[in-house]
């Protein structure tokens, strides 16, 4: 029985004066896949980051499993299990593979790497490698590998297969079913085949605003997704 | 006649050799005292985007409390390992009334903070300690013969002191939790946040050893000059030159750059006076013109 583990209500941000997201309201259930999608500039980005604490909402609520955070600091928000995983596949260039796993261990006291290299088996080959030097899939697996220790209620992730290779796409998309299983999935993606493949739920963004919200297999299609971009 | 001119010109020459050597070592030991003092001007920028000049009211902190624990004590160790510690407690009060209010704003906002803190302190240490330089008993006045020169044992302590703290710092960055920590977030701080890591008590534990070694710095270099009020501000270009030359936010780099600056000013002041103060700033600026981030310098900072 899936129960609501996220719950944005009438969330308004905003940089400076420009206003980004107007009254959005947004609802995640446990084992759940949520995608948004949209334009480039629809606020998609802003969204995570406003509920990841890194953007300060100027009113409204962020709820997660019947704690508000909104207003807290971006780092008790993680640590309260809501992880956000940029797009710009961020590691710690000058750090190794295993202090990047060390990072994400010292901030949840989750030391058990072994759930985590099973996701991504690749990383246990390359744990003395700077991170500087991977691929953009493998330092995509290695963000997802850092922010899954401590095992999150919920992952914000952005536009995670955004110039991958098509055999990396298909490796992340079972690995983001098995996630699911225990964590719940709030996904910025372009990619609509895979939003189908995988998404319980999906919000169409434009101009700051929630346009649509798509649920369950029979809305949830590619043509469906198309009229929002 | 000819044996004559041979053995002046073979004196010259262990002269020049004696003052080479004197030079090095002369410059191997200024260098470890700009190390010391520069490596918290860098981990600061590298880290919280600050410049803090105020590093320099730590040493001569470090300095004059280095004086005031000799004179009681004779003991000219116990006053550095207590103008270290009070060096580190005055950057941990400065960083919690001051700077912990004006991380989000633009470096230049720091540089004038700090300086506005330097000049302060320097008004206290003149209200307590007053203008008149203080000198502070060098430790030990033994000598040993390196290559048939006289060196003072002191200046090899001092540089035996830098090579330990680099050691030192270099484990702390590399093999502790904390200094990884603190590593990720020179290159981004954002994203280590973003990890549920409490970013503010990095910078903290960062402004307290950043000020510590300036402390340090201070309380070694004490017996080597005169300690007056307005120390820090002599020393301030030359470590400025060893932070940028050394590239920001790097440990290595710092210590190269303080290693060559200290070499440059010591034995360009050997052959010719007026280059020790012109050199430094010229090879800043080739560095400059060749590599912007300076020797060692990441290319991936970001805040």
């Amino acid at each position: 029985m899936s129960r609501e583990i996220l719950s944005v209500r009438g969330l308004n941000a905003a940089y400076g004066e420009a206003k980004v997201l107007f009254d959005i309201d947004m609802s995640v259930a446990t084992g759940q896949i949520v995608a948004c999608v949209g334009r480039n500039g629809a606020g998609k980005t802003t969204l995570l980051k406003s509920i990841a604490g890194f953007l300060k909402p100027t009113s409204g609520s962020v709820i997660a499993d019947n704690t508000p955070l909104t207003g807290k600091k971006s780092y008790d928000i993680a640590k309260f299990g809501i992880k956000y995983i940029p797009q710009d596949k961020k590691v710690f260039f000058d750090l190794t593979v295993r202090e990047n796993l060390e990072l994400g261990s010292y901030a949840t006291k989750d030391y058990n790497w072994d759930r985590v290299l099973g996701f991504f088996p690749k990383l246990q080959l390359l744990m003395g490698r700077k991170a500087g030097y991977l691929s953009g899939g493998e330092r995509q697996m290695l963000m997802i590998a850092r922010a899954i220790l401590g095992s999150p209620k919920v992952l914000l992730i952005d536009e995670p297969t955004e110039g991958l290779a098509p055999g990396i796409v298909t490796q992340l998309r079972e690995t983001f079913r098995e996630l699911a299983r225990s964590t719940a999935l709030v996904i910025v993606e372009q990619n609509l085949p895979l939003v189908c493949a995988i998404a319980d739920k999906v919000y169409a963004v434009r101009d700051g605003r929630i346009v649509a919200e798509l649920v369950g297999p029979e809305e949830i299609s590619v043509a469906a997704c198309e009229r929002y971009l | 006649m000819a044996q004559e001119s041979y053995s002046a010109g073979c004196y010259e020459a262990m002269i020049s050799t004696q003052l080479l050597i004197s030079g090095v070592i002369f410059g191997l030991s200024i260098g470890s005292i700009y190390f010391l003092l520069a490596i918290g001007l860098s981990l600061c920028f590298g880290l919280m985007r600050i410049i803090s000049l105020d590093q320099l009211l730590y040493y001569s902190l470090g300095a004059y409390i280095t004086y005031s624990i000799n004179l009681a004590s004779g003991s000219m160790w116990l006053g550095v390992l207590a103008g270290t510690a009070f060096a580190g407690l005055a950057s941990f009060a400065v960083e919690r009334l001051i700077f912990r209010r004006i991380y989000s704003r633009e470096p230049t906002f720091s540089m004038i903070t700090s300086f506005g803190i330097l000049i302060g302190g320097i008004g206290i240490i003149k209200y307590f300690w007053g203008v008149v330089p203080r000198p502070v008993e060098v430790p030990t006045l033994l000598q040993v013969t390196i290559f048939g020169t006289e060196v003072p044992v002191y200046r090899l302590i001092v540089v035996a002191i830098a090579a330990v703290v680099y050691v030192g710092i270099w484990l702390f960055l590399h093999r502790t939790i904390v200094g990884k920590a603190i590593r990720a977030a020179i290159e981004d701080v954002e994203h280590v946040e973003g990890l549920g890591i409490n970013v503010s008590r990095l910078f903290t534990i960062t402004f307290i050893i950043a000020g510590a070694l300036s402390g340090l710095a201070g309380g070694l270099h004490a017996p080597l000059i005169m300690v007056d009020p307005s120390m820090g501000l002599e020393t301030l270009a030359f470590v400025f030159m060893v932070v940028i030359i050394g590239g920001l936010g790097s440990i290595k780099g710092t210590l190269i750059s303080a290693l060559i600056i200290g070499q440059v000013v010591s034995l360009g002041s050997i052959i010719y006076a007026p280059m020790a103060q012109m050199a430094p700033f010229v090879i800043m600026l080739l560095v400059l013109l060749i590599k912007p981030t300076g020797l060692y310098g990441s290319t991936v900072l970001k805040r």
